[in-house]
């Protein structure tokens, strides 16, 4: 049950990849909060109950509904157009995403042979969605869709950390999620007044600073 | 002792928010920094007093570097809050923008001191990424087109990288399996059970992660835009205090390389970005426009001296604390000064500034002996770590080094003092009143940051030598 959860999870990459619309962006987001949800629930045993509704609240609450309706509201609010502008075109990214996936998939066939105690599906696939993440924050021009990615890169670390069986103190679990939450309401402060400020939401804009 | 440090500032920065009120503002300043300055008296002379519950014991504790680099944040955070006061009246403050200033100074300073005083590694990392949300307004508090911009690079490169060392503490946490903690002690205890593989691949993020909130080359982009856009005290903050407790992050990872003999690696790396920095440095120096950028690139400089203090191990040690106290004291003095400039010619343009010492005497002289204080003139302190640093590359049998090191910071120091002296030297350009007088806390915190550096290199004090003995003892 678990390896098709994590499959699904993998494909919202894929579908990321090909999208062209940002609201699509955020959907995907959305889905990637409610697998990880479903993750939790069908495959973690043996956490204390404190740590489980912890991760209950982190995933579905947080990850699944607060933060892409929050991003929804502000992309509608702001009336920002509906593509995500890449630097380089569908085609090649669409190719280099298969990349990524091989790249991930080796090192989950490596990861079971080393013997290291994570679990290799998990692995490769938090790898895909860390390392596509930087790619596509790289390769997107809006900043609205820099916000996307970094949560991307949020869901794939929190995928990463479900990898290895250690459980984190809940002092460490409560700061984590508290600076992501005031991390993405900062982003959404600063992306507005960006807005306000500079006619247009493109990082090509931000050229004012430069030695 | 811990909970106040950690609690008050807290309490008091809320209440300034509710309250609003400016003399309350300027009691919840003040009262932290006396707060902190008796509390590192208090742990200097072994004094202990525990009050908070043993649960939260277990997360922050000051040990003998930990104390180190709070006094240090500690000095800094009390002459900025001093400034801060001219900077109010300068700036026309209403009670509430004062207010909010006031509670993002005292969260910005919490967020540090957990930094400083973590015992686990993923809540240090917790706390550094606390620093970049607590600072981020800070450095958009002018409200200016530039300042947004330099806040949305500072915010966005920093959760990045940040993001990145978390991936590292994790990949730690897979090659540590058998130890189970990541509590910095077990760590240390257990540092030859950690799989080597895991241990170098998770330092190589954690290296990334909170190289970016070091600004270190060539991770380093947030750093120029950021220190010059924020108030000047919010930059001498910055540069005085966050860049040394991000380090202070870095060091506790260092230690574990050591402690398992596989310092080597760790050691490299930091030898090379050291460099880096030291180069990109020397290219920008000389071309640089703006007095604020121009010190944001010294900090970056002077992060570089450090992380080849570093990797030269024993002696670079010794000379790393002393540069560090050296470098945080007289930035934060340029950086207040440089508030002064400003304030006094309304641009940051190197070009746009003539005649300091004739226009503000007092300005013009802090500006130029705070110049010679951080490259290195004896007999101020960072004459003496530069030194140490030039004789721990001989005793490491790597003497060679010294050459492309002294050649660099000639270029950067030839760089820095024309600029200064271009400023502070000629005529004021036409129109511009001569001998101004600001308000006295525009001049008090810089004179007694000076005065401190040069007690320290002129004779050093056996307490201070004892302190910064038993931090550099920490890498044992």
């Amino acid at each position: 049950m678990s390896d098709i959860l994590i499959i699904l999870l993998g494909t919202t990459i894929l579908y990321i990849f090909a999208a062209s619309r940002i609201e699509a962006y955020v959907k995907a987001l959305a889905l990637q909060g409610t697998i990880l949800f479903l993750l939790i629930v069908v495959d973690i045993k043996d956490i204390s109950w404190i740590n489980f509704a912890f991760l209950i609240l982190e995933t579905l609450i947080i990850k699944g509904i607060i933060i892409p309706y929050f991003l929804l509201s502000v992309i509608r609010k702001n009336e920002i157009g509906r593509e995500v502008e890449p630097y380089i075109s569908q085609f090649y990214s669409v190719l280099i995403a298969s990349l990524i996936f091989m790249f991930g998939f080796v090192a989950a066939f490596w990861s079971a042979k080393t013997n290291a105690g994570i679990k290799p599906l998990y692995f490769g696939v938090s790898i895909i969605l860390i390392i596509a993440s930087l790619f596509l924050i790289i390769n997107r021009k809006r900043i609205i869709t820099h916000i996307l990615c970094y949560m991307i890169l949020e869901n794939g670390i929190f995928l990463l950390s479900l990898s290895v069986a250690n459980e984190m103190p809940i002092l460490v679990n409560v700061g984590v999620l508290l600076d992501l939450f005031v991390g993405i309401y900062l982003f959404v402060i600063f992306f507005n007044k960006i807005q306000e400020m500079y006619d247009g939401n493109h990082i090509d804009t931000l050229t004012e600073l430069k030695d | 002792m811990i909970t106040l440090v950690l609690f008050v500032p807290i309490i008091l920065g809320i209440f300034s928010l509710i309250i609003k009120k400016s003399y309350f503002n300027r009691i919840s300043l003040f009262g932290s920094v006396v707060l902190y300055i008796l509390v590192a008296i208090a742990v200097w002379s072994n004094f202990e007093w525990y009050i908070l519950p043993d649960w939260l014991m277990v997360y922050f504790q000051f040990d003998n570097i930990g104390l180190y680099f709070f006094s240090v944040m500690t000095i800094v955070f009390a002459s900025v809050s001093v400034y801060s006061l001219f900077y109010f009246e300068a700036h026309l403050l209403t009670a509430k923008q004062e207010s909010i200033y006031i509670a993002e100074i005292l969260f910005f300073i919490v967020a540090m001191t957990g930094v400083i005083l973590s015992t686990h590694l993923a809540l240090l990392w917790v706390f550094i990424e606390a620093t970049t949300l607590t600072s981020a307004l800070l450095i958009y508090f002018e409200k200016k087109k530039s300042s947004l911009e330099a806040t949305w690079k500072y915010v966005y490169i920093c959760s990045v990288g940040i993001a990145l060392a978390f991936v590292g503490i994790i990949l730690l946490s897979i090659g540590s399996r058998n130890i189970n903690s990541l509590f910095f002690n077990d760590l240390y205890k257990n540092a030859k059970e950690i799989n080597p593989f895991w241990l170098k691949i998770s330092f190589a993020f954690i290296f990334v992660g909170f190289g970016t909130k070091i600004g270190i080359a060539p991770i380093h982009a947030w750093l120029p835009d950021a220190h010059s856009e924020a108030p000047s005290p919010v930059s001498a903050l910055l540069s005085g205090a966050l860049l040394n407790s991000a380090l202070l992050g870095l060091l506790r990872i260092h230690e574990i390389f050591i402690k398992a003999n596989s310092e080597v690696f760790s050691n490299s790396l930091f030898l090379l970005t050291g460099f880096l920095s030291l180069v990109v440095t020397s290219v920008f120096m000389l071309r640089l426009k703006n007095y604020k950028r121009m010190l944001a690139y010294s900090s970056i400089e002077n992060m570089g001296i450090l992380f080849i203090g570093i990797s030269l191990g024993n002696l670079g040690f010794f000379a790393v604390m002393i540069h560090l106290f050296a470098h945080s004291l007289s930035k934060s003095s340029l950086f207040l000064t440089s508030g002064n400039i400003l304030h006094l010619n309304k641009s940051k343009k190197i070009e746009d500034v003539k005649g300091l010492l004739k226009r503000d005497p007092r300005t013009g002289w802090l500006w130029i002996v705070s110049m010679l204080a951080i490259i290195g003139l004896p007999p101020f302190p960072i004459f003496l770590s530069k030194f140490l640093i030039i004789r721990a590359f001989w005793l490491s049998g790597t003497g060679w080094l010294i050459i492309p090191f002294f050649l660099l910071l000639i270029i950067i120091t030839f760089g820095m003092s024309s600029a200064v002296f271009k400023m502070s030297f000629g005529e004021p350009l036409n129109g511009e009143s001569e001998n101004i007088k600001l308000n006295l806390a525009a001049y008090s915190p810089q004179i007694v940051l000076l005065l401190l550096l040069l007690v320290v290199g002129i004779d050093m004090p056996q307490q201070v030598l004892t302190l910064i003995n038993n931090a550099a003892s920490f890498f044992h």
